[in-house]
């Protein structure tokens, strides 16, 4: 009979990386490679499974020029590296399954060129593209890069629809590139259910991470860089029992929080109430942007139908685009009066909203139950997503619809969650409608993707992302999967320098978990929990997971018994209704499936675990140790 | 107080003073756990504070007149008057926010 419960240390990826990056560079210094024998070493930071480093020595201080070919001329990277006698270069988009060509030569001495081959195995993300239609004119070498909202991870698809990116970590949240070109995303650390996850990793597309902002109580959805370089990142107020109704600003150097705005502060839960309301999550924060010129912030709240603007400093509200019906009079100050000879309709649900340079604002409007009224809502065969670009007069508080794309397409085009808009420029645009779902027969779906393909296979799952100039389509990738958002940017970045080397930081804090304040009476077994509730501990550098299932209507608690303190953490077994799901990433499919985490903040020493179900306590036979 | 629901009473029960109602269910864990904590409340509050137990399950009339959407959901009364509702098991420091509100 086993003594423990399983249990696996599991190193940060920053750790890992750290290790196999010593062991590539020691490696290199011990051989003999050169431009025309070099080091080759496939995907070594273990993100990107189409990604690789070449490492070689010139007898001259030289820049390299690589360029990575695409199966047509139109498909090459390319990207020169700065002077140097060792060179050290990341090999971004590669395909899938292919004996990739890899063109590397002294920068301006083409006639010296080596071509290097690098067979790449058939990856997960590579049949997931339906179509694309666009030019190889209008996309140059930029991809659009797709982050996840299902089990299918991130993928970035060229201008033929191939795919040249392919993450194996499910990292998600949005992702945006930082002005010194690497790109920040959410962890694959998971850290509450179902999506909260333990920070922001900045990394290079090539897979290596350098920082993790760590988020206190889990980062959600979305985050921006201010003009000073901190962080603005959406996380929860759990100390009210609340989620998805908050934001932190993060210092840029050390991680730390500097500063928490709580949306209660401005607005009163349950002033607004969209078709996926809670009480828990009563905001659902899905976007957050700054906005320079007025010195504001904007949130996107899906289950209040508003974009909310709020002073920076004061944190005063501004204003609310949104339907007024319904709300309290005391917001109506707030709202805007629709004008114009044009179209209008105001959004619902909607993700995503921006602000451009002219002081417009956009969002993908999901237009979910398309209505504040419950007698009015839609049926999902009967609605529509689409982008949206509204002109606001502050002065007057007027609004009016100045472009939209998405309305005339329907059901095909109707995501029920997630997505997003960007703005390029005047007129053009990108929509990316990533969370259509359709049942076997070809209905759209009432349930919210993750949940729909975990009820019913035959349900197939479709991203489409538009991008059109003056209303002229210029793009579109259709994908089968759902993904959260989409970006458009260069695998190799004009302004970074693409990959540095040394040991990843990881900032910040994951702040306390909240511990229950309450004892449950207990009989102390002396036994191990049985084997039926197939309980497993990861314990990692700055957290531990406790996986188990229990029976629906368990009372079960998790304890940690050191010799100076018990700390308890409540483990709930309650299936209860399905809440909003903007990533289903990290789901299973068995509803007995519990996931605790809890940091080691506030820890100190040796902790026994111990888990009392219903009125017995039983032992696990692991220790934590913080 | 606790008590569980005496339907006839219910209305006089929340027209006067300090109510906590909690909508529960048998077949629920963190139900379970917030009487333990609801317990411990009371024995602070005593007869300040009324704590009235409603089945989630048998009174299907009380979820749909209080628009309670699931379980366990603590709402507090002031005279009759709503003043604050969580939903999901809530630690104890929450719950005594929403009862000193109403004091």
């Amino acid at each position: 009979m086993a003594k423990t419960v399983g249990y696996e240390f599991k190193e940060h990826l920053i750790q890992k990386q750290a290790k196999a990056e010593a062991a590539m560079l020691k490696e290199f210094r011990n051989g003999n490679f050169t431009m025309e024998k070099p080091l080759i070493k496939y995907n070594p930071y273990f993100v990107n499974d189409l990604a690789a480093v070449m490492l070689f020595r010139t007898e001259e201080e030289t820049a390299i020029t690589v360029r990575v070919l695409g199966k047509a001329k139109e498909g090459d990277f390319y990207q020169t590296f700065p002077k140097g006698k060792e060179h050290v270069l990341p090999i971004v988009g590669l395909y899938s399954n292919y004996e990739n060509k890899i063109e590397v030569y002294p920068y301006q001495k083409y006639s010296q060129k080596v071509v290097h081959t690098i067979k790449t195995p058939e990856v997960a993300g590579a049949k997931l593209v339906e179509y694309m239609e666009t030019t190889p004119e209008y996309m140059q070498d930029n991809v659009i890069f797709l982050c996840p909202a299902v089990s299918d991870l991130a993928i970035a698809v060229d201008y033929a629809g191939d795919v040249r990116l392919n993450f194996t970590v499910p990292m998600v949240w949005d992702i945006k590139r930082s002005p010194n070109g690497n790109i920040l995303l959410g962890s694959e650390r998971l850290m509450k259910m179902p999506y909260f996850v333990s920070g922001i990793y900045e990394m290079s597309p090539v897979g290596k991470i350098y920082k993790e902002y760590r988020v206190p109580h889990g980062y959600h959805h979305d985050q921006i860089t201010l003009p000073n370089g901190d962080i603005a990142a959406l996380n929860c107020d759990l100390d009210n029992g609340t989620v998805e109704d908050m934001a932190v600003i993060i210092d840029k150097d050390t991680g730390h929080v500097k500063r928490t705005i709580k949306f209660s502060n401005f607005i009163k839960p349950g002033s607004q109430k969209s078709g996926s309301w809670s009480d828990e999550d009563w905001f659902h924060c899905n976007a957050i942007w700054y906005d320079e010129p007025s010195n504001s912030l904007t949130f996107s709240g899906r289950h209040i139908n508003a974009m909310v603007n709020i002073d920076f400093d004061t944190e005063e509200l501004n204003w609310i685009i949104s339907d007024p019906e319904g709300w309290p009079e005391e917001y109506q100050q707030f709202m805007f009066k629709p004008i114009g000879e044009g179209e209008f309709d105001w959004q619902y649900e909607q993700h995503a909203n921006l602000i451009t340079p002219l002081g417009d604002v956009m969002c993908f409007d999901n237009h979910h139950y398309g209505s504040q009224n419950p007698d009015k809502y839609l049926s999902a065969n009967d609605s529509f997503s689409r982008g949206v670009k509204y002109r606001i007069d502050t002065d007057k508080m007027e609004i009016e619809q100045l472009w939209q794309y998405g309305k005339e397409r329907g059901k095909e085009f109707f995501s029920p969650y997630i997505c997003n808009v960007l703005y390029y420029n005047e007129g053009h645009y990108l929509t990316h409608s990533g969370g259509i779902a359709f049942d076997g027969e070809g209905n759209a779906s009432e349930q919210l993707g993750p949940f729909a393909k975990i009820d019913d296979p035959s349900v197939t799952l479709e991203s489409i992302t538009v991008e059109t100039i003056n209303d002229e389509k210029v793009l579109e990738l259709k994908v089968n999967s759902n993904y959260y958002r989409a970006n458009k940017f260069t695998l190799y970045s004009k302004d970074g320098n693409n990959l540095s080397l040394g040991r990843g930081q990881l900032l910040g804090s994951l702040g306390e978990t909240p511990q229950m304040d309450y004892d449950i009476p207990a009989e102390d077994t002396g036994e191990l929990l049985p084997e039926k509730h197939q309980a497993h501990i990861t314990d990692e550098v700055d957290m531990f997971t406790f996986e188990s299932k229990f029976e629906k209507g368990q009372l079960v608690m998790l304890l940690l018994e050191s010799e100076k303190e018990i700390r308890r953490y409540f483990i709930s077994t309650s299936r209860g209704e399905r809440g909003a799901m903007c990533t289903g990433t990290f789901l299973t499919d068995d509803d007995r499936d519990t996931r605790t985490v809890v940091t080691k903040e506030g820890l100190d020493g040796a902790y026994k675990v111990k888990v009392i179900v219903d009125d017995k306590k039983y032992d696990t036979g692991i220790t934590i140790t913080a | 107080m606790i008590k569980e629901l005496v339907k006839e009473d219910f209305a006089t029960d929340l027209a006067q003073g300090a109510v906590l109602v909690d909508f529960y269910s048998k077949t629920c864990g963190p139900c379970k756990m917030l009487s333990f904590i609801l317990k411990d409340i009371d024995k602070t509050y005593g007869e300040k504070v009324k704590i009235i137990k409603v089945d989630f399950e048998e009174n299907p009339d009380l979820i749909e007149e209080h628009d309670v959407e699931g379980y366990p959901t603590l709402i507090m009364f002031k005279d009759g008057k709503e003043l604050s509702r969580k939903a999901g098991l809530q630690q104890k420091p929450v719950i005594i926010n929403m009862i000193e509100e109403a004091l």
